[in-house]
């Protein structure tokens, strides 16, 4: 192809050819003298060998995904390359064979010649392996200059050294030249916008809503030189900057508030979304976000705000239908985490390494389970209460529990142990562990999981709880319950008639649901041993005993004790968090042979992927644990996780990312566009920014290629036609929270209330009819029916249909990328849905005190959407609208009564209403120019 | 006016098969008002001239045109599928799996070996065994065994295939549901309808291409899911007509808004469109015009489909139809009154099938007979409609629940229970096809003498969504999706054709 390009190119090769000897950076020459694995061979075989010579299937032994695979014998006995030598690399032989039975790929069409002869010249060369640049450690590119030498030192002019403003355009333009480009080269990029589309456009991506009135008289008028970066600096500092990455991130959190599945009930779950908002307005470096949100739980002296934070991955769905086993689902649960880990924060897709080695990328089985292992041991069982949670006690519990800690403390005979055993206490108080949940029980007798769920034990019924350690912890809670009047539980220790350690009354709560924590003095007992509970209830046979969790505690002093069970026997508000068990509570992690949870393989150690950096280097031994996991992952040489964070930003912006697949950096993902400049970017933001996102997002925004006008020629849409090269800024629908957001803002019924709960504005009746759910959408009531779309009650089973329409994904997993569609269904919400009504008959309002005449009322209408004016041509498409319509509603008052809702019967205000909800659909209205 | 069409058709060349509309017909556009549109210009969405690319070609885009018809992989036997589901599964003991032996033990305690190692939803220690509660006799020429809770199904047996031997592996409505429809148990993948909305495209312009209707006063358990169209555009996902209020949402005008006006108002956006696509020469800014003409179509286009008070008297009569409520009959008349439209895909539920005998109302006599009453006459109806149009012999029409129910009486929390109820059962249960290339008036597959284990030619939850896939033209290994890094598709990694049902 080059060859031929150098050959025949005209013109355009001519140019390209000038501006590239031109331009530092870019040194590679036609004919590369060299194969380069990564980015010539792989895309080969991935292409046409690895589906048969993989990670799935290894025909004849031979595989082409780790070179040691690759380069060892096959079946035949023989390695299919030989190194240095092509001529005898079977492999060679196999793609130029005649016959059918011979010739790989085998029933697909030969392979293209100046693949094999890249791959011969491959082997020729000593079939040297590569890594995929993905998971290189970036290094931090030179940057190309733009213009000629002579523009650089000011002596001519050359458009492009003034148009370029910061590095991100330097890389673009050179990129644009590059004689790989769209035409050669030829593209040059767009001038910058006006102001007014500028305006709009960075405020909906850095806020997510439109700029109001003040907001923008006062940027328009600012003539100063200064003025659009102290746009952006308002905007980076506004209290809606973090509502509008907090939403982003709740898809790749997939936040919802119901727990999934059949009864889909409702979750508190919502202080995580206001850590997520606190986090990004407080400009958190995303090294520290990444690790709360990961493993906040075990960072030292753990914050409440870190406990929250780990509500990331609880936010995994929960089943709460009658018969399903919980331990499937924490399974499910721990793979979700699995997956979401590598998706968010390394742009890889683990997933199919859960039943085989990766097919293309260089992740081997097992290794999916040692990455398991880092999050196999969080307590959350799938149990219907969601614990492990975090308990916010109030008022008077809180100063207890204050004044428990200080008295433990105190108390604690082992001076050296006060703070541990303050800890161990308040965290018990906290979150209810260590426990066992009773689901774990076994060997019943008369006894079953009740609706699946707890431990339920009728009259001469008993159980056994498995392998419990009772050194030093001779106090047994428990928390269970039932209407049987006098329900005798004995716990014996070894079997059922071994010896008794206590027997007591099972609480009378009125009903096995409802549970009272009690706490059961026990022998000293040392070591490991099973304890069996056993049920004799004369009166009531038949009646439930339901116990829901144990725990086995040390002693503590009376009044400890007391303030403690009282504690224990609140129901405070919570919210659930990720907490790790040990001792008895610790899980091995097992290979799931194919995937299988029910069958289970080797047992493993926590580790990542060979083929990344090792978690133990040099100087530094990281715990096997979650959080050594998040060091890791933040460590200055781990090569996706900066990468893959810069890219998102850059897609959120852009609308597309560096790396189109944002979700697959692999080998199977789309290749950069601009390597350099992604690598770049992620090494200034480390280095530079610190990991501040703020500074990251203005160094993007503050570019001349953010900058750009959206608008195209037909040139562009030709030779770019997905705007890959960015010779032309952003132009993208508007997102479903925007959709809505906008029009709240432009109709001034946006609630600027921040914080708490999700609420449930206006949606048509009859979207929730979840079975065995008593739960109903209660409509919010004042300032919380018009609050920000990211508020907005989320249920999985029944997602707020405008938002779904717009593209919005149903959270039930992690949704990297949310796909853009333009349907008939979208013209019915913004046409027809209440809101948007709503939004246009304030929207009339304005306009009808905007002016005397409806030219001027109009105008001032789509000035407060678009802040500029309208083109003539479409002012008087709206206009006669307008008049028509005014027509209309004069002969026909009552109809007008109706749209207006309000009392008022004016036709004029009819009109405009109708206008307004015209102007509100116009494309250029739900899309970011 | 032509030089904007110009620029059109150049825009199509450029764009190859993005946006269907500009490559057929151009003219539309160029006369842009609404009435030379919604009137003039019949071959403006023909079917013949709309088909782009298959969606096996090497460089489709589903993006592109993601409504688009498009051919299937090879040709179909059945064009449009409505899918019945009774949600909640009916007791295939008390309809179709006629076990005489079963009757013999009934009352008798569960033999162990049937018990041990299974698991239930609710039957703790040891149950009864239940005989059934129906009375069966052989139809037709097929001489197809149906109870007596079925009178009118018994009169078209020999439109029908029965598939004795299914199995499934999950015993619980949600995800058993989810397993049927998505070929997952879990939550977040995408629904039967959507993988072949998605592979065909969409037939018509002014309706959703693959629409759901429900009764029985409740959502199926797995909610909206089975549906939704999980990891592929969302404009794939099943679009629900209601009974109630809007039959698709936001379809009608506000309040005090007529049709003209709303005519009006959909004029003066799409020029102003049309303005801004000459500016900014986005090609999304078409799809946009065309979107919202054919939101303005669907505005009456849904509510005409819906509306049944066009249909004769003795239509309402074979269906059983009262036309002032909604009801699963009505809903199977709607499914007739849909496919005929070019829906390709219609989606049944009916809620309450889940007879368990915790009441008379779940029980599997009375309760399962209300619901057959309620049923059995409209199926049979939709059935015979669909043959007397000419329609059955492309359109599939299949039955079921999303398990089967046991042999065995309930006995929740080991309690005996006063009425006759069964649990969710995974080893063996009945669905029916009718139409759509299916053999007709065939029994496939047996159960063994209690019908407690499918035992021969069984039939998985997978199989029937391959066999179902097949006779839309597609080969389920091949309608594949990229997600996550892996290839994704109904059938999971699993799924043989039923060749003996395929006629």
């Amino acid at each position: 192809m080059k060859a031929n390009w150098l050959i025949l190119g005209g013109v355009g090769a001519v140019v390209a050819l000038s501006s590239f000897s031109l331009l530092g950076g870019f040194d590679e020459t036609p004919f590369a003298a060299r194969v380069d694995f990564s980015t010539q061979i792989k895309p080969i075989l991935n292409k046409n060998c690895i589906t048969c010579h993989g990670g799935v299937k290894k025909a004849s032994d031979f595989s082409l995904l780790f070179k040691e695979e690759a380069l060892a014998p096959a079946k035949s006995g023989h390695p299919a390359i030989i190194p240095g030598d092509a001529d005898k690399s079977e492999l060679i032989r196999r793609l130029t064979a005649t016959d059918p039975e011979e010739r790989m790929p085998l029933d697909g069409p030969p392979m293209k010649p100046e693949d094999i002869d890249l791959l011969r010249k491959w082997i020729d060369q000593g079939a040297e392996w590569g890594d995929h640049w993905a998971y290189q450690t970036p290094e931090t590119p030179s940057v190309p200059s733009v213009g000629t030498i002579w523009s650089r030192m000011g002596i001519t002019n050359y458009p492009e050294t003034d148009w370029a403003t910061s590095e991100i355009d330097q890389f673009v333009i050179a990129k644009l030249h590059a004689a790989d480009a769209p035409g050669g080269g030829i593209l040059t990029p767009a001038p910058i916008a006006d102001k007014a589309t500028l305006l709009r456009r960075v405020s909906l991506d850095l806020t997510g809503l439109p700029p109001t009135e003040a907001e923008a008289t006062a940027f328009l008028n600012d003539a100063s030189p200064q003025a659009y970066e102290k746009l952006v600096d308002r905007l980076l500092a506004a209290p809606a900057f973090g509502e509008k990455w907090a939403g982003m991130w709740l898809d790749l959190a997939r936040y919802a508030d119901t727990k999934g599945y059949e009864r889909d009930p409702g979750r508190s779950i919502w202080r995580y979304r206001d850590y997520l908002i606190r986090a990004f307005n407080s400009d958190k470096p995303y090294d520290q976000f990444l690790t709360e949100q990961l493993a906040g739980d075990l960072m030292p002296h753990a914050t409440d705000e870190q406990f929250i934070a780990t509500g990331f991955h609880r936010n995994t769905m929960n089943n709460d239908e009658g018969g399903t086993q919980d331990e499937e689902f924490r399974v499910a649960s721990v793979i979700d985490r699995v997956n979401t880990t590598w998706d968010v924060f390394q742009g890889t897709t683990f997933g199919c390494v859960q039943c085989h080695s990766h097919p293309y990328d260089p992740f081997r089985h097992d290794e999916y389970y040692k990455y398991m292992a880092f999050f196999n041991n969080a307590r959350d069982e799938d149990v219907t209460t969601d614990t492990p949670t975090l308990r916010f006690y109030k008022g008077a519990d809180s100063v207890k529990l204050g004044q428990l800690r200080a008295f433990v403390q105190k108390t604690c005979p082992d001076k050296s142990r006060a703070n541990a055993e303050a800890q161990r206490v308040t965290l018990l108080a906290r979150t209810l562990e260590p426990k066992i949940n009773s689901h774990d029980f076994d060997q019943l007798v008369n006894a079953s999981l009740l609706d699946a769920k707890y431990f339920g034990v009728q009259d001469a019924g008993s159980a056994r709880i498995k392998n419990v350690t009772l050194t030093g912890r001779p106090r047994l809670y428990v928390a269970w319950g039932t209407a049987a009047p006098d329900a005798q539980i004995t716990f014996h220790l070894d079997n059922l008639t071994g010896p008794v350690l206590a027997t007591v009354m099972a609480p009378v709560t009125g009903s096995q649901w409802k549970d009272s924590v009690q706490v059961i003095s026990l022998p000293n007992v040392a070591g490991k041993h099973n304890l069996y509970l056993s049920l004799a209830s004369p009166t009531k046979p038949k009646d439930w005993v339901m116990v829901k969790w144990v725990s086995f505690q040390p002693v503590l002093a009376l009044p400890a004790e007391t303030a403690l069970l009282s504690l224990l026997n609140r129901h405070p508000e919570q919210t659930p968090i990720m907490l790790d068990g040990a001792g008895d509570l610790a899980r091995k992690t097992h290979v799931f042979t194919r995937g299988s949870w029910l069958t289970l393989g080797k047992v493993v150690q926590p580790d990542v992927p060979h083929s990344l950096p090792p978690m133990d280097v040099d100087d530094q031994k990281l715990p096997r644990n979650r959080l050594g996991l998040a060091q890791w992952m933040i460590r200055s040489d781990h090569p996706l996780t900066a990468r893959v964070a810069v890219n998102r930003f850059w897609e959120q912006l852009f609308g597309t990312g560096l790396v189109e697949t944002v979700e697959d950096m692999g080998t199977q993902g789309i290749q950069p566009t601009h390597r350099e400049l992604l690598d770049w970017l992620a090494t200034t933001f480390v280095q530079e920014d610190h990991w501040k996102m703020k500074a990251l997002l203005k160094r993007m925004v503050l570019s001349s290629t953010y900058r750009q006008r959206s608008d195209v020629t037909k040139q562009l849409v030709a030779e770019d036609p997905y705007n890959h090269y960015f010779a032309r800024g952003p132009r993208v629908r508007l997102a479903a929270e925007q959709v809505r957001d906008q029009a709240l803002v432009i109709s001034g019924l946006l609630s600027r209330k921040m914080y708490g709960p999700s609420v449930m504005p206006a949606q048509p009746d009859g979207i929730w009819q979840s079975p065995y759910s008593g739960e109903a959408w209660v409509l919010a009531k004042g300032d919380d029916a018009h609050r920000r779309a990211l508020y907005t009650y989320w249920k999985r089973t029944a997602p707020y249909p405008s938002m779904i329409t717009f593209d919005s994904p149903s959270r039930e997993f992690c949704q990297i990328r949310r796909l853009r569609t333009n349907t008939p269904l979208q013209a019915l919400v913004t046409l027809n849905d209440p809101v948007y009504v709503e939004a246009a008959q304030r929207l009339a309002d304005y306009m009808l005190n905007h002016g005397k005449m409806p030219n001027q009322q109009l105008q001032a209408g789509f000035r407060r959407l678009m802040f500029r004016d309208l083109s003539p041509k479409k002012l008087a498409v709206l206009t006669k609208l307008y008049q028509d319509t005014e027509a209309y509603y004069s002969q026909n008052p009552a109809e007008a009564g109706k749209l207006l809702a309000s009392g008022s019967t004016s036709p004029k205000q009819a009109a405009l209403t109708v206008t307004a909800n015209a102007m509100m659909n116009l494309d250029e209205v739900i899309t970011k120019e | 006016m032509n030089k904007l069409q110009q620029e059109l058709q150049q825009a199509a060349l450029q764009r190859d098969t993005r946006r269907h509309f500009l490559q057929t017909c151009s003219t539309g556009l160029g006369a842009m008002a609404l009435g030379s549109i919604l009137g003039g210009c019949d071959n403006l969405f023909g079917r013949d001239e709309k088909v782009a690319a298959s969606i096996a070609s090497a460089d489709y885009d589903p993006m592109a045109a993601p409504m688009d018809p498009r051919l299937s992989q090879f040709a179909a036997k059945a064009k449009r599928v409505i899918y019945i589901h009774m949600a909640g599964s009916p007791s295939q003991l008390e309809l179709f799996d006629y076990k005489p032996e079963l009757t013999k033990y009934n009352g008798k305690d569960c033999p162990q070996e049937l018990l041990t190692g299974k698991k239930f939803a609710f039957i703790r220690g040891v149950p009864k065994m239940l005989g059934s509660t129906a009375n069966f006799s052989q139809h037709g020429q097929s001489g197809a065994w149906i109870s007596d809770y079925m009178p009118h199904l018994q009169t078209v047996a020999d439109e029908l295939t029965f598939i004795k031997s299914m199995h499934t592996d999950q015993f619980n409505h949600a995800p058993a549901q989810l397993l049927m429809h998505t070929g997952s148990a879990r939550l977040g993948r995408p629904s039967m309808g959507s993988w072949v909305t998605y592979g065909l495209g969409s037939e018509n312009d002014n309706l959703p291409g693959f629409i759901v209707l429900a009764s029985g006063g409740k959502q199926p358990d797995a909610g909206k899911s089975v549906w939704g169209s999980g990891f592929l555009p969302t404009v794939y996902q099943g679009v629900q007509c209601r009974t109630d209020g809007d039959p698709v949402l936001y379809v009608s005008d506000p309040n005090g808004m007529p049709r003209d006006i709303r005519k009006q108002t959909i004029e003066a956006i799409n020029q102003i469109n049309k303005q801004e696509y000459e500016e900014a020469k986005d090609p999304e800014i078409l799809t946009r015009i065309s979107q919202y003409e054919m939101a303005f179509k669907m505005q009456t286009s849904v509510p005409d489909a819906m509306a049944i008070s066009g249909e004769p008297q003795y239509i309402l009569d074979a269906y059983g139809v009262d036309p002032k409520k909604g009801s699963f009959a009505r809903n199977c008349l709607l499914a007739r009154r849909l496919v005929e439209r070019g829906v390709r895909f219609v989606q049944l539920f009916d809620w309450g099938w889940d007879t368990h005998g915790t009441s008379k109302d779940t029980s599997v006599d009375f309760g399962l007979q209300t619901k057959c009453r309620e049923s059995d006459q409209a199926v049979a109806a939709l059935i015979n409609d669909l043959k007397q149009r000419g329609m059955l012999d492309d359109t599939l029409v299949v039955w079921g629940g999303e398990f089967g129910r046991t042999p065995m009486q309930e006995n929740r929390d080991g309690q005996t229970q006063a009425f006759h109820g069964r649990d969710h059962h995974l080893d063996a249960f009945t669905v029916f096809m009718a139409g759509g290339g299916m053999k007709r008036g065939l029994s496939y597959g047996e159960t063994d003498p209690i019908g407690y284990y499918a035992v021969k030619d069984k039939v998985h939850i997978h199989d029937l969504q391959a066999t179902i896939l097949h006779q839309m033209g597609f080969d389920h290994t091949k309608l594949i999706y990229h997600f996550q890094g892996r290839p994704f598709r109904l059938t999971d990694v699993a799924g043989k054709v039923v060749k003996g049902v395929i006629a």
